[in-house]
C-alpha cells in the first residue's frame, strides 16, 4: 500500500512537471494506419514504430551498435545443461492506460510468459509465431499438437522467467529484445478481446500510451510518467499523422507541419542536395535491408554458373546509385548487411562479383555465348512498382549493352508477384530483406536454408544448410563468424545463387531543432530525441 | 411511377447476387491470397490464419456465409486490419469520403452547369471559347498533378490553406475542387451541348416567336429540357464521387473509404473487397434508378406505367 501511494506521488511529480513546462509534441508522418497495435498480431514497420513507443520488451537494441541491452530484463544468462536462458526482471516496470486508473499494477514475469504463450496459441493466429519455434514445445502448441503448459517459458517467481530452447541459440537475446517476446496485459486483453488496442482499451508499459487513435487519420502517443525511466524521455507528445503520399508529406515538411520526413521522394532528391537549407537537414544512415536479384538457376540458360557470374559481374552497382537511387545506397557483393552478427565485407575481402565488365564477356564467351551470340532472351520480373521498374530498366539495359543479351523486362502485382515467384520464379526477379533480429541466422538460415519458404531461389546446398545449421547452435562468437562468413562465400561466390544489388540507407529530412538518432533495425527510439527551442 | 419503381428495386436482387458471385470468384480466382508474404509463412501458420478467417471451409460456404452477413448488414472481419470490422471501417471511412464528395459535387455542380448555360448563350464569343479551353483542361489535367499544383499554390506559397489531412473545413477545399475538377467539366462540357441542341427546337423558336424574354427563354423553357443528358452523367458521377477517390484521399491524406478500393485487392482482403464491390454496384443502381425518377418529372413526355 505505501509503494502504491509512493508511486501515485511520483506519478503526479511527473504529471505536473509535464503541465509546468513547455510541452515538447514532435509531428511524425506514419504514411498508413497501422494494421494492428497488438504485439502478438503486427509484422508491418508502421505498427511496429508505434509497439516500439508503448511497449518494452525483455531485451532492447541500441540503435547504432545494435548491441542487446537490458529492458525489462536487467540481466540473464544461459544454462547449457538445460538449454535454458533465465532473465532477471526489473520491479519497478508497471502497467498503464491513457488514464492512468490502472497504474501502479507491476509488469511480472507472469506477463512475459502469457505474452508469449499468447502468440504462440493457435487461435491468435500469429504470422510471427514461427519464429518462436526455437522455443521447446513452441512448435508443437501452435501446430495443435502440444499444450501451453509444455511450451518452455515459465514465470519462476515475479520477476524471473526461464525460456527452455530446442537448442542452444546463442543469438536468443537478440530475439528477446523482439516485440515477440513483450509482456502483455492478460486483464485488458481478456476484458476487451480484439479491441483491446483501442486508444480507450490498451494498457501499455513502455515511454509513451497511446492518447488518441482516429483511425486512417492520426494517433497521438503521450509520455508515460510511470515509465521506468521516464526522466530521461525529454519529448511529451508524438503526434502521428497518416499522409500516404511522399509528396504530400514533403510539402507538409517544407510547411513546417511535419518535422521529420522519413521518406522524401526520390524525384526531390536534387532538389534537396542542391538547396541550401533542406541539404543541410539531409542525413542519412544505414538500414539493415539488402536488395537483391534472385537467380532461377534450374531455368536454362541460369543453370549455367558462368552465365550467372557473367550476369553478377555486369551490375554497375556505384552507377545505379548514383544515378537512380540516389540516396547514398551502399553497392552490396555480398548479402548480410553491416551492423548484422555475421557481415563480411566482400569487397575487401574479394567474395562476391564486383562490377567488371571485361571479366563479364569473359564469363558469357566461356559459357558458350561469345559476344551473346546465341544467348537466349532471359526474363528479369519485378513486382509492380514504378522504383523497381527503374532498377530493372538501369540492370537490364547494363546487361544488354555489357553482355550483348536481350532482356525481357515485365512487371506483376505484388501477390501474383509473389505466388509466380514461389511456384515457378521467372530466371531473374527481384526481393529485398530487412532484419528481423540482428543475426546472421536471419540473413542465412532464415532465407537460404533449403527448408526455408523465403529461399525462392530454391537453393538447395547440403553445404550451406550444414554450415547455418552448425552457426545457429554453436556458441561461440568467433567460430559463428566464420561460419557465416564460409556460408557468404558458398552463396554469393561459388554458387552465384543470387546477386546481392545494394545494402538500403534511410534518407530522412529532420529540422534543426529535432535532436535524434537513427535506428539500422527499423523503429524510430522516441525516448531518446528532444526538440530543442525553436 | 410506383410500379415502376417496385420492379426496379426488385431487379436489385438478383443484380447484387450476380454482382457478388462474380467478385467473389475473381478474387478468389488471382493468384495471391491474404497470408501470401514475401516472408513466407509456414504451412502451419498459414493454416492456423486460414482457419480463423473459415477460408479454409469450402468456396461455396464462404459465399453462402458472406451473403448471409451481407443481407444481416454484418460485412465480417477485415483480414489486413486485424482488430476492426469491416462495418467498422465503413462507418469511419464512408462519412469522410461523403462529405468530400458531396461538397465536391456541389462544387462540380453548381460551377459547371452555370459555365456550361453562359456558354451556349454565348455561343462562338469568347465568353464561350474561354469556358470551353478552361472545361477542356479541366478534364484532360489528372488529379493527381493537380492536387499537388494545388497544394503548391494555395498551402506553400500563399500559406491560404493546410497543405493536407482532415479535420476543419479549410482542409476540406483543396481536395474538393481537385476531386470536382473532372466532374465540373464534364458538367460544363455536357450542359452546353444540351442547350444548343434544344435551343434549337421548334418550341424555343415559338417561345422566342411570341416575345418571351430570352432570360425566360433559356432558363425556364430550354435549361429544363438541357438538364437531362447532365441528370444521366449526375447519377453515376454522384455514385463515384461518393464512394471515394484512391488518388484525392492519397494525395491530401484523407481518412476516406477510396483508397479500400484499391488496397483491399493488393492485401486480397475478401471481406473488404466484397463490402465495398456491393456498397459501389448498389449506389450505381440507386443512383440510376434516381436519375430515372427525375427523368419523369423534368419531362413531362416521360412517363413510366
Amino acid at each position: 500500500m505505501k509503494k502504491l501511494w509512493l508511486f501515485a506521488l511520483v506519478v503526479a511529480l511527473l504529471a505536473g512537471v509535464v503541465v509546468a513546462g513547455q510541452a515538447k509534441t514532435l509531428h511524425w508522418n506514419l504514411a498508413t494506419e497501422p494494421p494492428s497495435l497488438d504485439p502478438s498480431l503486427a509484422t508491418d514497420t508502421t505498427s511496429h514504430q508505434i509497439l516500439k513507443a508503448m511497449f518494452i520488451s525483455l531485451c532492447q537494441f541500441d540503435d547504432a551498435t545494435m548491441a542487446v541491452l537490458p529492458d525489462l530484463a536487467t540481466s540473464w544468462e544461459f544454462d547449457a545443461a538445460t538449454v535454458t536462458w533465465t532473465f532477471h526482471l526489473r520491479s519497478d516496470v508497471y502497467w498503464t492506460d491513457r488514464n492512468w486508473t490502472l497504474s501502479g499494477i507491476p509488469v511480472t514475469a507472469g506477463d512475459v510468459e502469457y505474452g508469449i504463450k499468447r502468440l504462440l496459441a493457435p487461435e491468435t493466429a500469429s504470422e510471427y509465431a514461427y519464429v518462436l519455434y526455437l522455443i521447446k514445445g513452441a512448435e508443437a502448441y501452435n501446430t495443435g499438437v502440444g499444450s501451453a503448459d509444455d511450451v518452455g517459458v515459465k514465470a519462476l517467481d515475479n520477476h524471473t522467467v526461464a525460456i527452455t530452447l530446442n537448442f542452444p541459440a546463442g543469438y536468443f537475446p537478440t530475439m528477446a529484445a523482439l516485440w515477440l517476446c513483450a509482456p502483455l496485459p492478460q486483464v485488458a486483453i481478456e476484458r476487451y478481446g480484439d479491441k483491446w488496442t483501442e486508444a480507450a482499451n490498451i494498457v501499455t508499459n513502455g515511454p509513451y500510451v497511446l492518447g488518441e487513435w482516429v483511425h486512417e487519420d492520426h494517433l497521438v502517443l503521450v509520455k508515460n510518467v510511470a515509465y521506468y525511466d521516464v526522466a530521461s524521455v525529454k519529448i511529451d507528445e508524438v503526434y502521428c499523422t497518416m499522409v500516404n503520399e511522399a509528396s504530400t508529406a514533403m510539402a507538409m515538411y517544407e510547411a513546417g507541419v511535419l518535422d521529420v520526413d522519413d521518406t522524401p521522394p526520390l524525384e526531390d532528391m536534387d532538389r534537396i542536395k542542391s538547396d541550401p537549407v533542406l541539404s543541410l537537414e539531409l542525413q542519412q544512415a544505414p538500414r539493415l535491408c539488402t536488395y537483391r536479384y534472385g537467380l532461377n538457376s534450374a531455368k536454362p540458360p541460369l543453370d549455367n554458373i558462368l552465365v550467372r557470374k557473367a550476369l553478377a559481374s555486369s551490375v554497375d552497382r556505384q552507377s545505379l546509385i548514383d544515378y537512380v537511387l540516389k540516396g547514398n545506397q551502399k553497392p552490396a557483393q555480398t548479402w548480410t548487411p553491416p551492423g548484422i552478427f555475421g557481415y563480411v565485407d566482400g569487397v575487401s575481402l574479394g567474395i562476391g562479383y564486383p562490377y567488371d565488365p571485361e571479366a563479364a564477356k569473359q564469363y558469357l564467351a566461356d559459357a558458350g555465348y561469345p559476344g551473346g551470340v546465341g544467348f537466349p532472351e532471359v526474363t528479369l520480373m519485378v513486382n509492380t512498382s514504378q522504383a523497381h521498374m527503374k532498377i530493372a530498366q538501369f540492370i537490364g539495359q547494363g546487361w544488354m549493352d555489357t553482355l550483348g543479351i536481350k532482356i525481357n523486362i515485365t512487371n506483376q502485382e505484388w501477390g501474383v508477384y509473389l505466388a509466380t515467384c514461389s511456384a515457378d520464379a521467372p530466371q531473374v526477379f527481384r526481393m529485398g530483406w530487412c532484419a528481423d533480429y540482428p543475426d546472421g541466422n536471419n540473413w542465412m538460415n532464415d532465407v537460404f536454408h533449403s527448408g526455408s519458404g523465403n529461399n525462392y531461389e530454391k537453393y538447395n546446398s547440403p553445404a550451406f544448410d550444414a554450415l547455418v545449421e552448425q552457426a545457429a547452435v554453436e556458441l561461440d562468437p568467433a567460430v559463428r563468424l566464420d561460419l557465416y562468413k564460409q556460408a557468404e562465400i558458398l552463396i554469393c561466390d561459388t554458387d552465384v545463387a543470387f546477386i546481392p544489388i545494394y545494402f538500403y540507407t534511410f534518407n530522412q529530412l529532420t529540422k534543426p531543432y529535432v535532436v535524434r538518432t537513427f535506428a539500422a533495425i527499423g523503429g524510430e527510439s522516441w525516448k531518446n530525441w528532444d526538440i530543442l527551442d525553436h | 411511377m410506383f410500379q415502376f419503381i417496385l420492379r426496379r428495386m426488385l431487379w436489385t436482387i438478383p443484380v447484387i447476387f450476380v454482382v457478388s458471385a462474380l467478385t467473389f470468384i475473381l478474387m478468389h480466382s488471382v493468384p495471391g491470397s491474404p497470408f501470401t508474404r514475401e516472408r513466407a509463412l509456414p504451412a502451419a501458420i498459414q493454416k492456423n490464419l486460414e482457419a480463423k478467417y473459415h477460408l479454409d471451409d469450402p468456396l461455396w460456404k464462404q459465399y453462402g456465409e458472406y451473403m448471409w452477413g451481407f443481407i444481416r448488414l454484418d460485412f465480417g472481419p477485415s483480414i489486413a486490419y486485424r482488430a476492426r470490422t469491416v462495418n467498422e471501417i465503413l462507418a469511419q471511412q464512408w462519412p469522410v469520403t461523403m462529405t468530400l464528395g458531396a461538397v465536391a459535387f456541389v462544387f462540380a455542380a453548381c460551377l459547371g452547369i452555370p459555365l456550361g448555360i453562359l456558354s451556349a448563350v454565348k455561343q462562338n464569343t469568347l465568353i464561350d471559347h474561354s469556358s470551353m479551353v478552361v472545361a477542356m483542361l479541366g478534364v484532360s489535367i489528372p488529379s493527381i498533378a493537380l492536387g499537388p499544383f494545388l497544394i503548391w499554390i494555395f498551402a506553400l506559397k500563399l500559406k491560404w490553406l493546410p497543405v493536407a489531412t482532415w479535420g476543419t473545413p479549410a482542409h476540406i477545399i483543396l481536395p474538393a475542387l481537385t476531386l470536382s475538377t473532372f466532374y465540373l467539366s464534364r458538367f460544363a462540357r455536357i450542359t452546353r451541348a444540351s442547350m444548343l441542341q434544344v435551343t434549337r427546337e421548334e418550341y424555343i423558336v415559338t417561345a422566342r416567336a411570341k416575345g418571351i424574354r430570352e432570360s425566360v427563354v433559356n432558363l425556364k423553357h430550354a435549361f429544363r429540357n438541357a438538364l437531362i443528358p447532365v441528370t444521366t452523367i449526375a447519377g453515376p458521377a454522384f455514385a463515384d464521387i461518393l464512394t471515394g477517390s484512391l488518388v484525392v484521399e492519397q494525395i491530401f491524406g484523407i481518412p476516406g473509404i477510396g483508397k479500400y478500393y484499391v488496397t483491399s485487392i493488393g492485401n486480397r482482403d475478401y471481406p473488404v473487397i466484397m463490402a465495398t464491390t456491393l456498397i459501389f454496384a448498389l449506389l450505381i443502381i440507386l443512383m440510376n434508378l434516381l436519375v430515372d425518377i427525375s427523368y419523369a418529372l423534368l419531362d413531362p413526355r416521360i412517363r413510366y406505367n
